[in-house]
């Protein structure tokens, strides 16, 4: 790659996702409205909800950390866009593997948490309390998967896990070729993705939506900015992982809005699960389906 | 500086255009009138396809909707919460409690006139108003605000000695407020940004 | 010649600061007395830690014997000891910068500096020892060195010093059998005839001595089954001892392990145990350090003492030390090692900010403190990096050595090791949290409105401890080249390791451009705040609270009992914890059936000292003679 495209996907990267994102909200949106007959909000809602709290007039903060906390978030989360690579672009790639994704993810978690902590808001701590146990909840399994797949191919680089899914073709998808995998990373993804029935973190009818209770005007559009980029790059990291990646952003565009199409329907047929509910059902569903897929690539391996 | 202006006034016809697509509700259930609510946002008349949604804490909202009668003891909470609220807020009144004191009329304990302690934007007449009234009002609203003329939260701003002196004879007392608005209008520069 | 200096100068400081204390009266004047104290220790830890970094070029070459009944002590410095004699003499003079402030002068510490340079001399003996006779002597030397410097103070830490003396004299006698065992094998204590003697033995024998001078190397770096002395040990000890003691005194097992593993038997011997097809040696190892891993930091998790809480990590975290050692692979090896030396520095930092918060406030409870981070901020900025650190976030060090021991068992196909790891991590954060919410964020009660922060002499060494966990993060190089060397020293192979991270043919990672390009994020992500409206910072009342109008009368935070789920998925295991239910059986068991066993324990130092010395000059004159 010459120094100039990089330059030109450095900064439409996180534009072109950021865009991706507010469809795919906005399709969310829609979705759940045709699912409960109603018409729903405009396809690019999210978008409209980014601007209005963004132009926000007076905006208040609790102190110096909470602002700080908005910028770990979203800069955290471009931080771990960057090093997952998509159709054309995988500079950054290079740097650091699946291992340093996994932990870049962690500092918008931490940022957000150490931000609503200052707002000093018992139902914001709730909300990271809940919050953090999840992430314990859905992270062992999810990072078990990732483990087993690496093992498998010797390698811990996304790309190199790409590659091979790639050169296999799709028998070779890391769905297909590890199932038992597959499954038990899309359920964890489930609970990264905060859908139901592991939406406990928000909560509103309990505590007054938790992490956002203190947030308005651009601290909450920061935040919404963030989770816009969010939502595709966790479904890119599971593509990546298990569905082959993708060699052109057509490939990639379909197989992101399938994979989502999938888990926000799963999202409309449940309610919410408790706290430990949430974490033991990751435990013990989904921890032994990634459990007994390593073992079988233990056994081949051996 | 006059191009500047008009350019600033552009970029801002533009972002109204853009925000009036997404108006979060707090609302403020005490009044009967609450119970329109729930059929105004699910399937049958479906709020969100105008980006009206409801939201629970008073800094994530821009409209305070009061559906009906405030005792004076629940008026000091409102007060409270519209100031956490960030601006640009608007209050809707909703039912006639709101504006005449309704049934209540000569009620010992409730307020007559919301507008005498809020900036109110919009009132809902009827007791209670419909789904399809609340449809209507929220469409004219969502004009409005496209237009850039929903303003009355600069009121409060502009005119709070006004409000002020209501509250307080109201309450018999100075009140119990978290907010310094003069300073807020001046920090914010919400008095020089009317000009 | 400096070799012998790293072991001169604590004595000297040692006997000096005694000195001194004979001749200052302490009664009258402990103020003067206290101010002679901090100006020893302060001359003496800044020389070590000068002699410490000069002593590098002796590497190989530094030999000290000393004459005692007839045998020779030998002290030498190889790549390895040198690598843990630099952390030692460096975090101790850290620690006494720190607790020139930081310890109030109220006399309830009057041996404070003298027992920090103790055991400073006991470490550097253990650390410097070149044969299996001396280290066993210095062995010992430091358990009672560390003994003293635990029992100071109240009451509680009395107690739970003498429960750690329980352990440590469990230790040392394991090590002497391990010792006696090795010497009536080989007839010698010299680890190269040790080595030539051991590499014509059958595994049978290894597998015995390995596991003789294993296990006391275990019980000090606290591992899991044996790791029950440990928390209430450091959490009643004094903040910085403490934070001395977490950071580097237990990683003198890690030293011990490796070097037994590594240097002292030989790799040959080493291969023969690891090559065993049905249980191999390192495996072992790694389970001991996945359980070491998990089990104490999810006890962390639900702490309610910040000093505890922190006591328990330190635990934690020696696990990725064992398993990355026990995995005997170039990555895990380098991720160990590394990992010493982060976890001595976010450990120190974080135990610092603690007792910052605790010289103002009077407490670590950490049901009572919130919302600090208004009064105390640069203590907050110091838990906060130190805390990214430790839960290994990049882009602070702790990632790297986490990184490396992660892949180093994938790739060598231990997924559940590996997994152990992660959870770790995982609960590492949620307790982390836990301990900078309820201390820093939240509702600041009513009674803490006008602490200040600490003074300069206290700020400094937290800010400089933030600049070495960060900057170590962003130029892991700097240290991965000493582990490269002590993994040359060793016979394996060198880790691949670049300025600012690993090379690309042991993986690939980048900390300098994470870093540049986390900056990056975060000025776009401030352009983008600055693109939305003023913003104005408002008092903690101002808040949500469903309409109720909030004042100090109002308690208004959430932080006991803070996982309040976990807690509900961890129940059964956490009311009755298998091993000190065994322990405390045990230990009734003890007590009821032997007075000797309840006489140790008296409190007198005296008796103590006697035994001490007892045990020494019986095994000098069992041994001499032996020769
Ligand atoms: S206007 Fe009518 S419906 Fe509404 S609160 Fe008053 S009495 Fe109830």
């Amino acid at each position: 790659m010459s120094v100039l495209s990089i330059v030109v996907w450095i900064i439409a990267y996180p534009l072109i996702i950021f865009c991706i994102g507010v469809l795919l909200g906005g399709y969310e949106r829609k979705f759940s409205a045709r699912v409960e007959r109603r018409i729903g909000p405009s396809w690019i809602q999210p978008f409209y909800d980014v601007i209005k709290l963004m132009s926000k007039k007076t905006n208040v903060s609790h102190g110096y950390m909470h602002d700080v906390a908005i910028l770990m978030l979203l800069g955290g989360t471009m931080l771990t866009l960057y090093f997952v690579p998509v159709p054309g672009f995988s500079y950054f790639s290079q740097f650091g593997d699946f291992l340093v994704i996994s932990y870049l993810l962690l500092i918008p978690s931490l940022g957000m948490a150490l931000g609503v902590g200052e707002t000093a808001n018992p139902n914001g701590s709730i909300g990271i309390s809940r919050a953090l146990q999840m992430l314990a909840g859905y992270e062992v399994p999810f990072i078990l998967t990732f483990i087993g797949v690496a093992m498998k191919e010797q390698t811990t680089s996304m790309l190199d896990i790409i590659r091979v899914q790639q050169a296999g073709g799709f028998w070779a998808w890391g769905l297909i070729a590890h199932p038992l995998l597959g499954v038990a990373a899309l359920i964890a993804l489930q609970g990264m993705l905060n859908e139901k029935p592991f939406e406990v973190i928000v909560a509103p009818h309990e505590i007054a939506t938790g992490p956002m209770t203190e947030m308005g005007g651009k601290y909450l559009g920061i935040m919404f900015i963030q989770h816009l980029i969010a939502v595709p790059l966790e479904l890119t990291l599971y593509i990546n992982l298990f569905l082959g990646g993708a060699s052109n952003w057509l490939e990639y565009l379909v197989k992101l809005f399938v994979l989502w199409t999938a888990l926000i329907s799963v999202n409309m047929v449940f309610g919410r699960f408790r706290v430990d509910s949430a974490v033991k059902f990751m435990w013990k569903i989904s921890l032994p389906l990634a459990a007994l897929g390593v073992i079988g690539i233990m056994l081949n391996i051996a | 500086m006059a191009k500047e202006l008009t350019q600033k006034a552009a970029w801002d016809r533009v972002l109204a255009k853009l925000k009036k697509n997404s108006l979060w509700m707090l609302h403020y259930c005490t009044g009967c009138g609450a119970i329109e609510l729930p059929p105004t946002m699910t399937a049958r008349y479906d709020m969100e396809r105008f980006g009206i949604m409801p939201m629970v804490t008073p800094r994530q909202a821009d409209i305070l909707l009061i559906t009906g009668y405030l005792s004076v003891k629940t008026l000091k909470r409102v007060i409270l919460v519209y100031e956490q609220m960030q601006a640009p807020k608007y209050v809707v009144g909703f039912g006639s409690c709101t504006i005449n004191g309704g049934m209540y009329w000569d009620s010992y304990s409730t307020i007559k006139s919301l507008d005498q302690y809020l900036p109110v934007e919009m009132y809902l007449a009827g007791c209670m108003p419909r789904p399809e009234a609340i449809i209507k009002g929220f469409s004219w609203l969502i004009d409005r605000v496209g237009k850039g003329e929903a303003n009355s939260w600069r009121d409060y701003y502009e005119n709070y000695e006004f409000y002020r002196k209501n509250q307080e004879e109201l309450f018999g007392g100075p009140i119990q407020s978290y907010q310094d608005i003069p300073a807020d209008a001046q920090k914010f520069g919400i008095l020089e940004a009317r000009q | 010649m400096l070799t012998s200096m790293l072991l001169i100068l604590p004595l000297a400081g040692f006997l000096t600061s005694l000195a001194a204390a004979w001749i200052v009266p302490a009664s009258s004047k402990a103020r003067a007395s206290g101010a002679v104290q901090k100006i020893i220790a302060g001359i003496g830890f800044a020389a070590l830690f000068v002699f410490a970094f000069l002593a590098k070029s002796e590497i190989g070459t530094g030999y000290l014997g000393i004459p005692l009944f007839g045998l020779w002590l030998n002290f030498g410095l190889t790549q390895l000891s040198w690598y843990f004699v630099a952390m030692v003499a460096g975090i101790s003079l850290v620690t006494v910068l720190f607790s020139l402030q930081g310890l109030r002068d109220d006399g309830r510490y009057p041996f404070y500096y003298i027992w920090l340079f103790s055991k400073t001399f006991g470490m550097l003996g253990v650390l410097l020892s070149a044969d299996m006779l001396t280290f066993f002597i210095m062995w010992e030397v430091m358990s009672w060195c560390t003994y003293f410097l635990l029992q100071q103070g109240h009451e509680k830490a009395k107690r739970a010093g003498a429960g750690y003396l329980v352990y440590a004299v469990t230790a040392g006698m394991i090590l002497l059998a391990g010792l006696l065992y090795v010497y009536f094998n080989v007839g010698s204590f010299d680890f190269r005839t040790i080595q030539k003697a051991f590499s014509g033995f059958g595994a049978g024998r290894i597998i015995v001595a390995m596991l003789l001078v294993l296990v006391p190397m275990l019980i000090e770096a606290a591992a899991y089954p044996v790791h029950w002395w440990l928390p209430s040990a450091y959490a009643n000890a004094e903040t910085g001892i403490s934070a001395y003691l977490a950071a580097i005194s237990t990683r003198i097992g890690i030293y011990g392990m490796t070097m037994f593993l590594f240097a002292g038997f030989g790799l040959t011997a080493l291969n023969l145990v690891t090559a065993n097809k049905y249980v191999s040696a390192n495996e072992v190892l790694m389970i001991i350090g996945a359980f070491t891993m998990v089990v104490p930091t999810f006890t962390a998790l639900f702490q309610h003492d910040a000093k505890e809480l922190m006591t328990w990590h330190s635990i934690g975290q020696g696990g990725y030390m064992i398993v990355g050692i026990a995995s005997s692979t170039t990555l895990g090896i380098a991720g160990g090692l590394f990992h010493v030396f982060n976890h001595m520095t976010y450990v120190s930092l974080i135990l610092f900010s603690i007792a910052a918060v605790e010289y103002r406030t009077g407490t670590t409870n950490l049901n009572k403190l919130g919302g600090l981070i208004k009064k105390q901020p640069v203590a907050y900025l110091g838990l906060l990096f130190g805390i990214i650190g430790l839960a290994g976030i990049p882009p602070m060090n702790g990632f790297v050595s986490k990184w490396l021991i992660y892949r180093a068992l994938i790739l060598s196909g231990h997924p559940f090791i590996a997994l152990a790891a992660f959870i770790a991590t995982l609960g590492t954060i949620l307790s982390v949290y836990k301990l900078i919410h309820n201390m820093f964020l939240g509702q600041l009660p009513e009674r803490y409105n006008d602490i200040k922060e600490v003074g300069w002499g206290m700020r400094l060494p937290i800010i400089f401890m933030m600049a070495v966990v960060w900057l170590t993060g962003a130029f892991p190089g700097t240290v991965l080249a000493v582990v490269a060397d002590i993994q040359q020293s060793l016979g394996l192979e060198r880790v691949a390791y670049s300025v600012h991270g690993v090379a690309a043919e042991m993986g690939q990672l980048n900390m300098l451009v994470i870093n540049i390009v986390f900056i990056g994020g975060l000025f776009v992500s401030w352009l983008i705040y600055l693109a939305g409206g003023k913003r104005k910072h408002i008092g903690q009342y101002d808040n949500y609270a469903a309409g109720h109008f909030l004042d100090k009368s109002i308690p208004y935070n959430y932080n006991y009992n803070f996982y309040a789920g976990m807690e509900h998925i961890f129940e059964r295991l956490l009311h009755k914890p298998p091993v000190k239910r065994a322990e405390q059986a045990l230990a009734t068991f003890v007590s009821g059936t032997s007075e000797y066993v309840c006489r140790i324990f008296t409190g007198n130092i005296t008796t103590y000292s006697a035994y001490v010395v007892a045990a020494v000059v019986v095994i000098l004159l069992v041994l001499g003679g032996g020769r």
